[in-house]
This record gives C-alpha cells, sequence and structure tokens, in this order.
C-alpha cells in the first residue's frame, strides 16, 4: 500500500518510482471521477468519487494531494481563460 | 597559348599601319588614350609609341613564360600562401579574444560549496572540475516534477555518453536538508541514471549551494525531519564545462533533444578551443 497511509510500510523514506506511479494513477482516477461529476474543487464532489478518492489517499502523502488538488484548480482555470482567449479570436 | 600567338600577330602586321593611324583598341595598354587637341599630350604620344611597338615582337617571340614571370608566379603563389596563413591565425586569435570577452559576459552561476555525496564523501565545487557537469536542485518528497526533470537527465546521459563517453558528472543537490538523508538519497537515486552524484549538506551550506546558483528553496531552517510538505524551488538543469563554468540553464520545457543538441554543440565548441573534449 501507500507510504502515508493509516498502515504505511515505509515509515520514512521518499517513494520510490513504484509509490509515485502509484499516486499518479489514483490521482488520475480520482479526477476522471471528478470531472465525470462536473466538480474541480476536489472534496465538492460529495460522495461520488469516495472509493477514487480513498485510493488516492492511501498511494499519496497528504503534501502531494493539496499540491495535485490545487494545480487542478489552477489548470482549469488556466483552460477557461485560454477557450475565452481562443473564442474572442 | 593560341590566343595569345594570334594576336601576337595581329599586333605586328598592324605595326606598319599603326604609324599612319591612330591606335586601335588591342594596343590601348600600351599607349595613353589622349585626346588629340591637347597639344602638350600630343607631343607625347610618338614618342611612346615607338617605345612600345618596337619591344612587342620581342617579347612575343619569347611567349608570356619567361623564367622572370614563372618566378614572379611562384613568388606571388608563396606570398599569397603566407599571407592567407597569416590571416587565418589572426582572426583565430581574434575569435579567441572574443570568446575570453564572451565568458566575461557570463551569468555568475555557480560558485565554491561544500556538500556530502550520497554515498557519504566530501564533495566540493572542485569536484566537478575536468568534466561537464549537469547540476540540477530537488529534493526527494518531490511530487512530479523533480522525477520527470531526473528521467528526462537521465535520458540525455545515455545518450550522449553513448557518443562521447564517460566524460560526464551529473549532480543532483538537495533542497531538504531536513529530510534528505544520505541512505535516502542513495534509494532515491536509484531510480536514475547510475552516475548521477546526490549532494546533501546542512541547512547553511544548502543555502550557500543555492545562493552560489541563483536557485530559490523554501525550506524553513527549522523544518520538521518528520514533517509532510513540499519545497518550493527553482528548476532549472544547470550545464557547466570541464572548467566549472556555467554554459547554459535548461528550464523544464527544454525537451531532451534540445539539451542533447546544446550539450553536443558545447563539446564542440570546446574542442575548437582546446583541442580535448574535456
Amino acid at each position: 500500500m501507500g507510504w502515508f497511509s493509516s498502515a504505511p510500510k515505509k515509515e520514512e523514506g521518499a517513494p520510490n518510482r513504484q509509490d509515485r506511479q502509484k499516486c499518479w494513477e489514483a490521482r488520475d482516477a480520482y479526477f476522471a471521477c471528478l470531472d465525470d461529476a462536473g466538480v474541480v474543487k476536489a472534496g465538492e464532489e460529495g460522495k461520488a468519487c469516495s472509493k477514487e478518492k480513498r485510493l488516492y489517499e492511501d498511494n499519496c502523502a497528504r503534501s502531494w494531494i493539496d499540491y495535485f488538488n490545487q494545480r487542478r484548480i489552477i489548470a482549469e482555470a488556466q483552460k477557461d481563460r485560454l477557450s475565452r482567449v481562443s473564442e474572442k479570436k | 597559348m593560341l590566343s595569345i600567338a594570334r594576336t601576337s600577330l595581329q599586333h605586328s602586321s598592324r605595326r606598319v599601319l599603326s604609324i599612319a593611324r591612330p591606335i586601335h583598341t588591342p594596343c590601348r595598354p600600351f599607349t595613353q588614350p589622349t585626346p588629340l587637341k591637347q597639344a602638350p599630350a600630343t607631343r607625347n604620344v610618338p614618342k611612346i609609341q615607338r617605345r612600345n611597338y618596337s619591344q612587342i615582337p620581342e617579347r612575343n617571340s619569347i611567349g608570356a613564360f619567361t623564367p622572370t614571370s614563372a618566378a614572379l608566379f611562384v613568388l606571388a603563389g608563396v606570398g599569397l600562401y603566407f599571407y592567407f596563413r597569416h590571416e587565418k591565425a589572426r582572426l583565430a586569435e581574434e575569435r579567441e579574444k572574443e570568446r575570453g570577452l564572451k565568458s566575461f559576459g557570463r551569468p555568475n552561476i555557480g560558485g565554491p560549496f561544500s556538500l556530502t555525496t550520497h554515498d557519504g564523501k566530501p564533495f566540493t565545487e572542485k569536484d566537478l572540475n575536468g568534466k561537464w557537469s549537469m547540476v540540477y536542485f530537488g529534493f526527494t518528497n518531490c511530487p512530479d516534477i523533480c522525477p520527470a526533470e531526473l528521467d528526462k537527465v537521465t535520458a540525455v546521459l545515455n545518450n550522449i555518453q553513448k557518443e562521447h563517453g564517460d566524460i560526464f558528472l551529473p549532480v543532483f543537490i538537495s533542497v531538504d536538508p531536513a529530510r534528505d538523508t544520505l541512505p535516502q538519497m542513495a534509494q532515491y537515486l536509484q531510480d536514475f541514471h547510475p552516475s548521477l552524484v546526490g549532494l546533501v549538506g546542512g541547512y547553511d551550506e544548502t543555502k550557500a549551494v543555492c545562493k552560489a546558483y541563483r536557485v530559490y528553496f523554501s525550506t524553513p531552517p527549522n523544518a520538521d525531519p518528520k514533517g509532510d510538505y513540499l519545497v518550493d524551488h527553482s528548476i532549472f538543469v544547470y550545464l557547466m564545462d570541464p572548467k566549472g563554468e556555467f554554459v547554459e540553464a535548461f528550464g523544464q520545457n527544454v525537451s531532451q533533444e534540445e539539451i542533447e543538441a546544446k550539450i553536443n554543440d558545447a563539446i564542440t565548441e570546446w574542442q575548437k578551443e582546446t583541442g580535448k573534449k574535456v
């Protein structure tokens, strides 16, 4: 399982390539679910993606989760701005 | 040769006529095109004509290739050869000077530092000398950018080592002194190119090396070694030459191919200057 979950295998030490891969995959699955639910800000989806969310939180460190969630909001805002710019053209 | 013979024939046949008639075009090189109305000029013309034309048959009978002209030809050739050699040397010197000036214009990136390698050996900026080094800053708990950049560096190293041999020294400098222990660095680097050297220092040493490379990093001095936090930091890969001088900084958006091309160019340039690859 993850390295920062309730039962972490490695108390210390950074995630290795496999750990990172697992975290990224869980994140992508969760974000895909958020996309389907039409939610940008993680946590506002209610109970729609609870399974994906648990996997995400099991496989990624809290700091990573905060970072990815924040980046998702920034990326969406950027997408919005870009599409608005191209519409104007 | 044939054309020379023909013109010489024409000259000799016209010789008689030329006394009575104005000079014809083929002979122009031997005379001054002087208008007849000017009295002082016309007075001189016959004298010049006589001397020139009396010499033509003799010259033509010997031909264009006299020992003197051959000697002149060779002399001119030798002269030109030395002239061009001199010019080439002068231009090379000028270029060298320009390069010297260019290095004055380089950004002042890099400088003294004192850290420890992931296998516990001391490491200073002097250890970078004699190799082409790529310097990258990051931390082992980095979510995505550091591993992606280190993967890119690994791919670049695979290719350029194949081409140039073992003349590269890539280093990964930790900006997270509180959490990045030596064993953790060693374990982390197993995922990347084997020639990567992980460098760790205390907070002050880390701050010093970041300052030398103009790298920003956000770890507070009293960070919790067991804390779960991210370190915001600059994400350039610096290319340093074998003298330890800054060559180029590659941002995240520079592709693997572009980095390889830049490094190849830098090595070619260096080889032109020094005759060696490192």
